[in-house]
């Protein structure tokens, strides 16, 4: 075969934009607010945040963390037992609020579980269990008999994890671009839906603390010190958290009472540094600016749009000054991760699932801990609730390696 | 059902260095330099910084690129490996096992699942979509089918980079991996490519699937690496030869390969 160097016609510098329209079907999200959707909306509309001081075993860091209450009590059901570990324990609390167990089993009989996707976002996986291996390494190097997890020391735990306790057998696949993991989910699953890949996909997220992130984190001088003060003049630094979400994504047929859809995604990279956002924040606007075509949206469009905000001090600079390129004030913006740190991979479906209850009550969040708002960005961000319906709503996820995402949401009915 | 081009292809390990070598070796000749990892698209300085992880899979990527002629700024990427940068996991997990628990900033960066697309893009200066995943051993699988869908879906070429590294001791315990490899295929909607290598179909079978079918390298072993179920699939289109794989996709679901040369022969003709 002839190797030698071959033309090319480069006729899609863009890509295919197309427009989509996928039903989101039951959803549910645990954090340190709570295990649940009321819980999270019950802390939401009083303010109380999920934040406290550093407490996780084998950890002195002085800062503030987001920690699900007794996850490392949740039992494993016996047929999973050989895949414990602290993340696959808070995909099983989160597995089994709201009735979601319930929605997939009917939706197993509805479209056949071989129609049916998994698609999970993590950055931490499992590896909080690999962490307690390495702390009692045999002498010759081995881990421990109680340790030897293969399918637990991996990436795609969680995929392996979801697929043996729901029984969803069609495609599977997780998902890790640090903080944009399970914002990314949503573009997965609307791609092998619009294809005909499958019919429908669980999409989930789950990240758990781990001495990996917080030493890591503080490492880079990320850390705070406080409760994370996002888009404030004070702020210092990131609040790690915990968290796990999933939501079913469906063809429209499939889901009768389904309230909101799935309009667009946008994905990105910076091209510009691993751990520093481009200046300009010209790869988030470009995330954002595709979910608007594919959804299309024009900005102004948009009611509300859940940031990325994580009180570091270049993503709230940067990420208000693409916001100011694209939106004007008729959009309500917030960041929600006062209440709940951020909770990294799982970060992205857990502010997609906060934006959709935002839009089935009209119930804006504001900005937690945002008492000093900073008065010279680009674009600013509301400091309190604010009762408002919404139509259409936006998230933006960010990551590390310059991985951006960008989703956008609509309510189903007008 | 799944219709893509595959415009070029890239691979490296220790015992070959390149798609030349790769057909060296299958042919059963000798290689000498095979295995040195210098790739030139990182700039000397970030070289440096770079894991040997990401040094792979972009070396691989920038193979596969040349060899379909394309910009690599002009492509979406996904990047899978099942185990990730285990090197670096051994390195955070030794430090932190031990005071002072002090971890490399940069090794933490760099610790990220997506380091070896972050690099590229940088390096590139790509803004497309990067994607990082696992699949655990089903992971060349599930990377084929995430890469392909997009292609068609987004009408964009995209590159698929998969790879192992070997396993550092305590990873031994429940993964035994010697030999690093990785490859990367560029996947290009039908009729994207002017003079494509070969067209691949892909079609998931509702059924549990078999063990994968292991190919046999002269001189070389990859047990247990994730990325060596795609090694049957880069020999076929080494040797020209139509070809159908089975791979394991998840635990109900196979995905069925069919590499053909019909489509490359036409372009070619034309």
């Amino acid at each position: 075969m002839n190797l030698t160097r071959r033309s090319t016609v480069a006729r899609h510098s863009q890509g295919n934009l197309t427009h989509m329209r996928l039903a989101i079907g039951q959803y549910t999200a645990t954090s340190a607010v709570g295990a649940g959707l009321n819980a999270m909306r019950d802390a939401i509309r009083t303010g109380r945040s999920g934040l406290r001081r550093n407490d996780l075993e084998h950890c002195d860091l002085d800062t503030w963390i987001g920690r699900v209450q007794d996850v490392e009590s949740v039992e494993l059901p016996d047929s999973v037992a050989h895949l414990h570990s602290r993340n696959n324990q808070l995909a099983w609390l989160g597995l089994q609020q709201d009735g979601m167990l319930d929605s997939i089993t009917a939706l197993k009989e509805r479209a056949g579980p071989e129609r049916i996707g998994i698609v999970m976002g993590t950055s931490t996986s499992s590896i909080g269990r690999t962490e307690k291996a390495y702390r009692h390494l045999l002498p010759s190097d081995e881990m421990p008999p109680e340790y030897r997890q293969p399918l637990v020391h991996n990436l795609h735990s969680p995929g392996i994890f979801v697929q043996a306790v729901t029984g969803i057998t069609g495609p599977s696949l997780t998902i890790s671009t640090a903080c944009s993991s399970s914002a990314k989910v949503f573009a997965s699953a609307a791609r092998w839906i619009n294809h005909g890949l499958v019919d429908a996909v669980l999409v989930g997220g789950v990240d758990s603390l781990c001495m990996s992130i917080l030493y890591g984190f503080n490492s880079l001088e990320l850390v705070s010190p406080n409760p994370c003060r996002p888009f404030d003049r004070r702020r210092d630094g990131i609040s790690i958290g915990e968290s796990c979400g999933y939501a079913i994504v469906a063809r429209p047929e499939l889901i009768d009472d389904s309230d909101f859809v799935l309009l667009g995604y946008g994905e990105s990279a910076d091209a510009y540094h691993m751990s520093h956002p481009h200046p300009d924040g010209k790869g988030a606007l470009l995330a954002m600016t595709q979910a608007l075509q594919r959804a299309e949206l024009d900005a102004g469009d948009v009611d509300y749009i859940n940031l990325h905000g994580t009180a570091s001090q270049a993503n709230d600079r940067i990420e208000s000054r693409a916001l100011a390129q694209l939106f004007s004030e008729n959009t309500l913006a917030s960041s929600t991760k006062g209440w709940t740190g951020h909770t990294l991979g799982a970060a992205g479906i857990l502010e997609a699932i906060i934006t959709l209850e935002a839009m089935r009550y009209g119930e804006v969040p504001g900005t937690l801990n945002c008492d000093e708002p900073e008065d010279d960005f680009d674009f600013g961000v509301i400091r309190q609730n604010v009762a408002r319906p919404i139509r259409y709503a936006m998230t933006n996820s960010f990551g590390f390696g310059g991985n951006n995402a960008s989703l956008a949401f609509g309510a189903a009915h007008d | 059902m799944t219709d893509v081009d595959i415009a070029g292809a890239g691979i490296w390990s220790r015992k070959f260095g390149n798609w030349d070598e790769f057909r060296d070796v299958l042919a059963g000749r000798e290689v000498e330099a095979g295995g040195v990892l210098k790739p030139e698209l990182i700039p000397a300085r970030e070289r440096r910084r770079a894991p040997a992880a990401v040094k792979m899979a972009v070396e691989v990527m920038d193979q596969a690129c040349r060899m379909a002629d394309m910009e690599p700024q002009n492509v979406a990427t996904v990047f899978g490996s099942g185990m990730g940068d285990m090197q670096i996991t051994d390195y955070i997990c030794r430090t932190l096992a031990e005071a002072p628990r002090m971890v490399s900033p940069t090794k933490f960066h760099n610790s990220v699942h997506n380091a070896s697309t972050g690099y590229w893009s940088i390096a590139t200066g790509s803004h497309f979509a990067a994607n990082a995943i696992s699949a655990y051993s089903d992971t060349v699988a599930a990377s084929l089918l995430e890469g392909a869908v997009q292609a068609v879906e987004e009408e964009l070429p995209v590159i698929v980079a998969l790879e192992e590294l070997a396993a550092p001791q305590p990873f031994r315990s429940v993964i035994d991996v010697d030999e690093p490899l990785a490859i990367a295929v560029l996947l290009t909607p039908q009729g994207y490519a002017a003079a494509p290598l070969a067209g691949l179909r892909l079609d998931v079978r509702e059924e549990a699937p078999g063990a994968p079918a292991t190919h046999a390298v002269p001189g070389a072993e990859f047990d247990n690496n994730f990325a060596a179920p795609l090694l049957p699939l880069l020999a076929a289109l080494a040797d020209g030869e139509p070809s159908t794989f089975a791979l394991p996709l998840s635990q109900g679901a196979t995905l069925d390969l069919s590499l053909e040369f019909a489509a490359a022969a036409r372009t070619a003709q034309a």
